[in-house]
């Protein structure tokens, strides 16, 4: 920095210099000694000199300290939110769980669902108060048929849009693979059951996917089949007759009202349990909007799947060195 | 001389004050009491107008004036001929007469005979059509025309197709064999309040015929004696068929629809429409294209008898992985559930 007052101020009076000897020449009798003119010019520029260098340096300095001053506000700033994430149990890291896509499925495949299972359990609760009530809000069977078609096939869409993404993505081949069941998930049950009732105090590592994800998952696969199945059976009942004996429709709509209240039950009764009603993520676990888990919520629910991914980042790390 | 004018007089007293009671009432036997008694008409044909006491003394009306119900006759002789008497000028609720205390003539009032009346069909029967005049009996004496078993003759003077259709119906026969449990044209339609079928309030108006058939079909003490299920109401209320009947579609089929009207007969009577043979053709009235499939199965089914035979075991293997399910998921919870309250009991102690 005094380097370079230094330089401005020599070229400053270096034409300073100039000027006064000029000045100085014309003022100071000649008879003066030739050191004694060089002294007064001298004493002139140092002057001068120190105003300007006095000016300059000070600026640094102003400039300096503020900006040191705004550093050390922001360093601590950051330093107070790491240490609230750290209280809370987060570093920040977040993982990605469901694409926008997989999302985007399941709001598909949730919204067709209420609407069936709306306009179609009344037909099996005929005989009950809450039956009569919604065939009267839905204005009758002919309308509640209506919105449960609409609803089947919002449902058959996701279903084979599905099919498609799991044979199509990348994504969706990779959680495909992810999803099947083997022995681990027979052991990690196992496991649980024994954490449950206090044998031992080790929770089984899930990978990915857990036992009850993968539960979740096939049991949606298996009552869409006979849902879709036995619904299309009952929707076109003539054309099934001309080819199958009545029995096998008295089959598809016993198939189609019993599935239907035990996938209403598991979904109100264990999936939103696991999604809503589980203290641990009550009121509601966000995953399904947001898409993502915090670095916690990984190493505690799919610690195998967190180790892998720190695996796969350090192996990049050093490929890329 | 003087004594025989007293006796006269005397006996003359209750002679003459018996006439003067019964005003206008002696005289009509002089004429109606002769068994030629007769009038020719316009057409022709002749009208016996001989009125047999005897058989107003057998009926229930006995005891009766003729003035009590022809209440327009005033001298002997009548110069006009008598109206059609009105029997709701005793037969109401709160008649002081002695008639039953139901208000049959209001109910008539509202039926189909009596709408056909006022529109001038002079077919349309009146209470005299069906009960008689003069020998109106009362309906649990056997050979009044109301009796049960006479009601179908009664009706059939009129509905001659529809009477000859019951007649070889299944309920036809057996009241034919003198059988009461079974129905007659009253016991469907009403006696005296007989609606269209297009009216609502008919027992035989779309959404209410399985309700009138329930009342022998779903009571066991009826149908059972003969073999014949009581649960087949309930089957249907419980099919498609029912319920979107119940919940607004009137073009779905009810009882009649299948096992028809005045024709019903047993289903392993060849010529009955719900004969195995003929299923087809009866679901073909609504449901294009109806081939022999349509019988391959119950058709009253009810899933949760093991006489449903494959489609009860359907029905059980799904409640039982239900059940079996449900219960397995709730105890995960339950579980799941008792180990976290006791973590939070351990951390909150530490």
């Amino acid at each position: 920095m005094t380097e370079e007052t230094g330089k401005t101020g020599t070229a400053d009076a270096q034409a300073i210099h100039q000027q006064l000897e000029k000045l100085l020449l014309d003022w100071i009798d000649i008879s003066l000694s030739e050191t004694r003119r060089k002294d007064l010019v001298e004493e002139v520029l140092r002057e001068h000199r120190e105003a300007i260098s006095i000016d300059l340096e000070a600026l640094t300095r102003r400039i300096r300290a503020e900006i040191e001053t705004e550093a050390r506000h922001r360093e601590k700033q950051l330093q107070e939110e790491q240490e609230k994430k750290e209280e809370k149990g987060e570093t920040g890291k977040e993982f990605v769980r469901f694409s926008l896509n997989m999302r985007i499925q399941h709001i598909l495949l949730l919204s067709s669902c209420i609407v069936l299972i709306l306009t179609g359990l009344p037909i099996k609760f005929h005989d009950t108060a809450w039956g009569v009530f919604m065939f009267d809000l839905m204005g009758g069977i002919q309308n509640s048929a209506l919105l449960h078609r609409i609803g089947a096939v919002g449902l058959i869409a996701v279903g084979l849009y599905h099919a498609l993404y799991t044979v199509a993505f990348a994504e969706g081949r990779k959680n495909f693979f992810k999803l099947i069941p083997g022995p681990k998930d027979a052991k990690d049950l196992l496991q649980m059951l024994k954490y449950f009732v206090g044998s031992t105090d080790e929770k089984p590592k899930f990978d990915r996917f857990s036992y009850v994800e993968k539960f979740d998952y096939w049991a949606v696969y298996w009552g869409i089949i006979i849902m879709v199945g036995s619904g299309l059976f009952l929707w076109f009942t003539e054309m099934v007759l001309r080819v199958f004996p009545k029995y096998v429709l008295d089959i598809a709509k016993e198939a189609h009202s019993d599935e239907a209240l035990l996938a209403t039950l598991a979904i109100i009764i264990w999936h939103f349990y696991n999604v809503h009603f589980n203290p641990h993520k009550f009121p509601m676990n966000k995953v399904w909007l947001t898409g993502k888990l915090s670095e916690e919520e990984m190493i505690e629910e799919h610690p195998l799947e967190y180790e892998e991914i720190l695996r796969e980042d350090e192996r990049q790390r050093r490929e890329s060195r | 001389m003087k004594f025989a004018r007293i006796a006269f007089a005397t006996a003359a007293i209750p002679i003459i004050l018996y006439s003067a009671a019964s005003a206008q009432v002696s005289g009509c036997d002089i004429c109606h009491a002769k068994s030629d008694f007769k009038r020719v008409l316009k057409s022709g044909r002749i009208q016996s107008l001989y009125v047999d006491q005897a058989m107003i003394d057998a009926s229930v009306h006995t005891g009766k004036q003729c003035i009590d119900c022809h209440v327009d006759i005033a001298e002997i002789p009548h110069t006009t001929k008598p109206q059609p008497v009105n029997c709701g000028q005793c037969h109401y609720e709160g008649n002081t007469v002695g008639a039953p205390q139901r208000n049959i003539k209001q109910e008539y009032d509202e039926s189909v005979h009596a709408q056909a009346l006022l529109g001038g069909n002079t077919e349309a029967p009146t209470c005299q059509e069906c009960h008689g005049s003069h020998q109106i009996l009362s309906h649990e004496d056997p050979a009044s025309r109301t009796a049960k078993m006479n009601i179908p003759r009664t009706c059939g003077k009129c509905h001659l197709e529809v009477f000859a259709q019951y007649q070889t119906s299944i309920h036809g026969v057996v009241l034919g064999k003198g059988n009461e449990d079974t129905p007659t044209c009253a016991d469907c339609h009403s006696e005296h309040g007989v609606r269209s079928h297009e009216d609502p309030q008919s027992p035989i108006y779309a959404t209410n015929v399985a309700q009138t058939c329930s009342h022998c079909h779903a009571a066991e003490g009826i149908v059972g004696k003969y073999g014949i299920s009581s649960g087949q109401v309930d089957t249907y209320d419980d099919s498609f068929h029912g319920v979107a009947m119940r919940f607004g579609m009137r073009t779905v089929a009810n009882c009649a629809s299948c096992h028809g009207i005045h024709d019903i007969r047993a289903d392993d009577d060849p010529a009955s429409s719900v004969h195995v043979d003929n299923i087809p053709e009866t679901c073909g009235k609504c449901h294009p294209g109806a081939n022999a499939n349509y019988a391959i199965g119950k058709i009253h089914i009810e899933a949760q008898n093991p006489d449903a035979g494959i489609v009860y075991f359907v029905a059980s293997f799904f409640k039982w992985l239900t059940i079996s399910t449900v219960c397995a998921l709730i105890l995960h919870i339950v579980l799941d559930l008792s180990r976290q309250i006791r973590n939070r009991r351990r951390d909150a102690n530490h």
